[in-house]
């Protein structure tokens, strides 16, 4: 699209981290003018440092600055942004405040406010995909009755996962096994819903058992065309989280890929889908899928996508939000390649995946062939338990999904962040587990292999070399060694 | 009491002394000598002897305080030195159980309690949120809550006090 096209000129990123980063890229590639809010302390954040524009917002916490959707409208105003993309997370699949910039005049860069309340809301999406003829899961959804909700979750054949009807990210998901405890547990997904989405509302359904999470990536244009842009898999999860995403799925068929990616354009066409979204299946162990639900937002995992069919999701996003057409057909669409992405956390995994804090006093993204990092991160910032544990994306690609992954540690190996513990000898554990190089995994492989959350073995001679160079490090060990440096040396190795 | 490191649960006592090149470690009885150098780009350089070769490795080293982060072959390790007074007073310290500390950082939820609240045992002191999941911290023993330190929607990190108990007397006196 031609700069002179387009009906906005600056576009505002509510948003924070690697996203807002990544979107500020597309923008800047579309020729366009890039602003950001942000919070105090991401005031030394590369998403601040790569805006044109950055302006402070506030709030009670750091995370509800981001919530404040007024706020985020009258910085957007001020800054002649006309439009708004929301990333991921935080107000991105909030209709209320897609209908709020629209109200104040700015084109939101996303769905409608309508198709966010209908596929943002799982009941209503579930009702809506099994009515227009596509697989759903057995279920039984609070809202159609319910007084009689937990007599008909306990019909549903056991174990049953617990869901919150405006839930996302895995928040407030339980899976019981044991009917005994179902009255508790929906208690808990109750609380969990309410104080996460405001929405205490559930639903329950079959929990298929060694599932595979799928997903397929869609584009929707104002004009009634809509493509997929094939599928991803996100089957390494840990709780319910996503932590390695790939495309393709090493588990389908030719045959399966093409029913499902069809499978989840015709649901995005049922409901006249415009802008990026991702409609995602549970896949059993014998082929079978079921919708499971639709994300109307860019995904973290976007990148892999990216990567195997050279689209640019987020710059089509801006394009679709200024009125264009989409500049392809199904069949210009295709995939070359195999793409993994590596989600870094700041956590300990060996502790139960517990979030870790601390300064960023070293920063060495990866670098070399196939490799891409989106980091949102900086030397001199501080990982605070404020937001999201997650600093940074590692995606690979390679020709095959051998050589990604043989990519793929390397980069995990050379890259460094030091002063806050991450998850990325984990992941390094997982990327060479059996299971994960046959491509044999499903949504419990972590809970089946704690052991992989292990503290990697440290021999002897590596104990050395740590103390040794700890021992070095340190000003009062250093201190008491130069203090007598001739005599002990002369005497040669004493004893301790 | 000697100087020493703590990783991964473990401790280590250790001293360093000046060989002719560089430094030896003393560890375990053992003296293994080495030298450390500045490199490129703020990199760092460790040579040691292997079957009588000399061994050149590139780390990445980084301290915060009494913490240093090294990253060695792959991976990343943090040890905490812990200086050999400091060793000394942690084996006097009573009265730890008192602080209420965060398992995990996170934020506060909701307070069930307020500073004079007599609590019984694995009674509900406060929830907080970490990991998008909710966490209930229970109270370790019977007591008297002295000071709440933290406010709901507040924001800590790991090992953060958050709520002590007044501390509790050896001998329960008796009633006059």
């Amino acid at each position: 699209m031609n700069t002179q096209d387009w009906p906005f000129d600056t576009v505002l990123v509510a948003n924070r981290g690697e996203i807002a980063v990544r979107i500020l890229r597309s923008i800047h590639a579309a020729g366009l003018r890039g602003v950001v809010v942000y919070h105090a302390n991401d005031r030394l954040s590369p998403a601040v440092s790569a805006a044109d524009v950055a302006i402070e917002i506030t709030g009670e916490t750091p995370v509800g600055a981001y919530l404040d959707g007024a706020q985020i409208i009258q910085a957007a105003l001020q800054a002649g942004a006309g439009a708004i993309h929301p990333g991921y997370g935080f107000l991105s699949e909030n209709a209320a405040f897609a209908r709020a910039v629209s109200e104040a005049g700015i084109t939101f860069v996303g769905p409608t406010p309508q198709q966010i309340e209908l596929m943002g809301d799982k009941v209503r999406a579930r009702a809506f995909v099994e009515k227009a003829g596509f697989p759903v899961a057995p279920s039984a959804i609070e809202d159609d009755d319910p007084a009689t909700f937990v007599e008909r979750a306990r019909e549903v054949p056991f174990p049953i996962l617990i869901k919150p009807a405006a839930g996302g990210g895995g928040k407030g998901m339980r899976v019981v096994r044991d009917p005994a405890e179902l009255e508790g547990e929906i208690e808990r997904a109750r609380s969990e819903g309410q104080r996460y989405f405001g929405d205490g509302r559930l639903y329950v359904e079959r929990y298929i058992e060694n599932p595979r999470h799928i997903e397929v990536q869609i584009l929707g244009d104002s004009h009634g065309n809509v493509v997929h842009l094939f599928e991803r898999e996100c089957s390494v999860q840990r709780r319910f989280q996503k932590i390695i995403e790939e495309t393709p799925s090493p588990a389908l068929t030719p045959e399966i890929r093409e029913k499902i990616c069809e499978t989840a354009a015709g649901i995005a066409r049922s409901a006249g889908y415009v802008n990026a979204g991702t409609v995602e299946f549970i896949y059993g162990e014998g082929g079978e899928f079921y919708f499971l639900e639709t994300n109307t937002r860019l995904q973290v995992e976007h990148p892999v996508t990216e990567q195997i069919t050279g689209v640019d999701l987020a710059l089509q996003q801006l394009c679709i939000a200024a009125g264009e057409p989409l500049p392809f057909r199904q069949d210009d669409i295709t995939s070359q390649g195999h793409s993994i992405e590596f989600r870094i956390y700041a956590e300990d995994a060996a502790a139960g995946f517990t979030p870790t804090t601390g300064p960023v006093l070293q920063w060495t993204p990866a670098q070399g062939d196939g490799v891409r990092m989106d980091s949102g991160i900086a030397q001199g910032q501080a990982v605070t338990a404020a937001f999201d544990p997650m600093l940074a994306k590692l995606i690979v690609t390679g020709t095959d999904r051998e050589q990604a992954c043989a990519r793929a540690d390397k980069a995990l190996r050379e890259l460094v962040l030091l002063g806050c513990k991450t998850n990325t000898s984990f992941l390094r554990q997982v990327l060479n587990h059996p299971a994960f190089i046959n491509g044999d995994v499903h949504t419990g492989f972590l809970d089946a292999h704690p052991e992989l959350a292990n503290e990697p073995e440290v021999d002897a001679l590596t104990l050395k070399k740590l103390l040794a160079t700890a021992a070095a490090m340190t000003r009062p060990l250093r201190d008491v060694a130069d203090a007598v440096p001739t005599m002990h040396a002369a005497m040669g190795a004493w004893r301790n | 009491m000697k100087h020493g490191f703590k990783f991964n649960d473990n401790e280590y006592d250790i001293g360093l002394s000046r060989s002719a090149q560089g430094y030896r470690l003393h560890h375990d009885g053992q003296a293994w000598p080495f030298t450390l150098q500045p490199g490129e780009e703020g990199g760092w350089i460790l040579g040691s002897s292997a079957g009588g070769r000399r061994v050149i490795e590139h780390l990445a080293v980084a301290v915060d305080g009494d913490d240093i982060h090294i990253h060695l072959d792959g991976h990343t390790h943090t040890l905490r030195f812990e200086h050999a007074l400091e060793r000394l007073a942690q084996l006097n310290e009573a009265g730890a159980a008192d602080a209420i500390r965060a398992t995990m950082p996170g934020s506060l939820i909701s307070l069930a309690v307020a500073a004079g609240d007599a609590v019984k045992k694995g009674q509900t002191l406060l929830v907080m949120e970490s990991m998008k999941m909710e966490t209930t911290i229970v109270a370790p023993r019977d007591g008297v809550i002295a000071e709440v330190l933290v406010a709901a929607g507040q924001t800590f990190d790991k090992d953060a006090v958050l709520l002590s108990l007044e501390p509790q007397d050896a001998d329960q006196e008796q009633p006059s």
